[in-house]
């Protein structure tokens, strides 16, 4: 079979293997839609192109208007037509039934990790220099109060932190207080899980609204411990320029 | 071949790829991946009696239980560091009438006064887990909770919303059983779906709200006992569904979607035919 039909499957085929294995090993894989996308643009540019002529436009639709209608079919080729014919309305009654039959899953939440913090708490930077004594104060207290959950090793795996959902920020991560500023670490101590705005769900997150317990001093040490320990640093204005 | 059928064919072609191509999308995308452990308790639609006075019975047996790990108390004082109750397995029914739940976890003794309790959100308004605790930017609403304790012998229908506000309501909803055996608590909660009391959860099958555990073992050392009040294993918010009963309806249109592909197709070589004569 040649012609502009098979090589448009050629192209369809080897256009999907590219895009599903063989471009996810240099990249991260590419989404399922974004793959059925580029396949259809490339159906469209292979119609346009043989469909220019009147020439092409046979070519390439004679093929399966002859298998559509089963003219002088014999053997391969009327077996698999008929098993279209039939395959076609199994695949859409299947569908209908996926798309319709009552789902076991709860409903999707989209939660923010790191929503906007109040206007108060934009751009404070700590009050405490960053000496040896106030680490080591800082790295204390966060053992005191906060390894239980986040972890001696500041990589959220305390021995409390199983079952929380969400779990506790794991800080050695690069996405956590990495991408943060001190300031808004400084309102997430502060004001705990309760504080946060309704993207950030706050009726799941266990995180202690510290400032019922502890001075600022201690919360703004212990973002010096934190930072230190976990082999971070917090994200500054000057850097954002 | 004439000039119709072509146009005709190129229609069809591109109308069947987009039907295969829209069905190959839905079917290949992986669902998101979930959290170790379960999301969400279902309680199975059933006939007749529900087992609520035996948490032995066979019929919990039969039904696969969703499984929640447990953390301790640590979100307000007084804290605790370690709790007995690992997880819990959570099994469900219910027959339309009335509900079942099955809480089974591991805790190695029997005392007087070991606990468990289910809390959930009380209609569409978010409240916190850790008993309706006020929230600062959203304004929470309170939380029913089902609590038994052993000594009691029988369940408690409270309501609260913050700290300090946990009280018995004043109309008693819920009954409780529970059974010890080889280190194994089973303890069994039972209820009316819909109770037409505003501060209790109302259970509508098909709807999803939300669920979360807490217990208590009630071990004593050194005369005092191990955990009590905020000294618990507690769950976060997880979700809970009555199954809905079943919707025939969804098979008609089944038939007729393949039905209307069917005709679909059949119009389509008829109109090919049609031009290849023209």
């Amino acid at each position: 079979m040649k012609g502009p039909l098979a090589q448009t499957g050629i192209l369809l085929v080897g256009t999907y293997v590219f895009l599903k294995f063989i471009l996810p090993l240099v990249t991260a894989p590419l989404p399922a839609s974004l793959i059925f996308l580029y396949v259809a643009l490339t159906v469209a540019a292979a119609m346009i192109f043989y469909t220019m002529s009147g020439a092409g436009l046979e070519a390439f639709m004679g093929p399966i208007g002859r298998f559509l209608t089963g003219e002088g079919q014999k053997g391969v080729a009327a077996t698999a037509r008929v098993m279209v014919f039939v395959l076609f309305p199994l695949l859409v009654g299947w569908q209908t039934y996926t798309k319709l039959a009552p789902s076991d899953v709860p409903p999707p939440e989209n939660r923010t990790i790191h929503p906007a913090p109040p206007g108060e708490f934009v751009g404070l930077s700590n009050p405490f220099p960053k000496t040896q004594e106030n680490v080591m104060m800082g790295k204390g207290l966060y053992a005191a109060f906060c390894s239980p959950c986040h972890g001696a090793n500041f990589d959220g795996k305390g021995p409390a932190s199983v079952g929380f959902n969400p779990p506790p920020a794991n800080f050695s991560d690069p996405g956590t207080i990495a991408q943060l500023q001190e300031s808004y670490l400084f309102w997430r101590i502060k004001k705990g899980g309760v504080g946060l705005p309704v993207e950030g769900m706050p009726w799941k997150s266990a995180m202690p609204r510290w400032e019922a317990e502890l001075p600022d001093e201690w919360i703004w040490k212990i973002i010096m411990g934190e930072y230190d320990g976990a082999g971070q640093s917090p994200r500054t204005w000057e850097e954002e320029e | 071949m004439g000039r119709t059928t072509r146009i005709n064919v190129t229609l069809g072609t591109i109308l069947m790829m987009m039907g295969f191509g829209t069905a190959w999308v839905a079917a290949s995308d992986p669902p998101p991946a979930g959290e170790t452990g379960s999301v969400a308790v279902r309680l199975y639609l059933t006939e007749g009696a529900l087992p609520t006075d035996d948490p032995n019975a066979a019929a919990w047996n039969s039904i696969q239980p969703s499984a929640f790990k447990l953390a301790p108390q640590v979100h307000w004082p007084d804290r605790i560091q370690a709790v007995t109750v690992q997880s819990v397995r959570v099994r469900g029914m219910h027959n339309g009438r009335d509900l079942a739940v099955m809480l089974e976890y591991d805790d190695p003794s029997e005392d007087a006064a070991d606990a468990a309790a289910l809390e959930f959100m009380v209609g569409d308004t978010k409240a916190h887990f850790a008993h309706g605790q006020e929230m600062l930017q959203v304004e929470g609403g309170p939380v029913n909770i089902w609590y038994w304790k052993k000594a009691n012998g029988r369940a408690t229908d409270m309501s609260a919303k913050g700290f300090q506000t946990l009280r018995a309501q004043e109309r008693q909803d819920v009954s409780a059983t529970g059974a010890w055996r080889d280190g194994t608590w089973r303890v069994v909660f039972s209820r009316s779906l819909q109770t037409g009391d505003e501060a209790d959860v109302q259970i509508t099958p098909g709807e999803w709200r939300n669920v979360a555990f807490a217990f208590w073992d009630g071990q004593l050392v050194d005369g005092v006992e191990k955990e009590k009040g905020s000294q618990k294993a507690v769950s976060s918010w997880w979700y809970i569904r009555a199954e809905p009963p079943p919707d025939n309806s969804i098979y008609g249109y089944v038939v007729l979607g393949m039905a209307i592909a069917a005709g679909f197709e059949f119009f389509l070589v008829r109109k090919i035919r049609k031009g290849n004569q023209a």
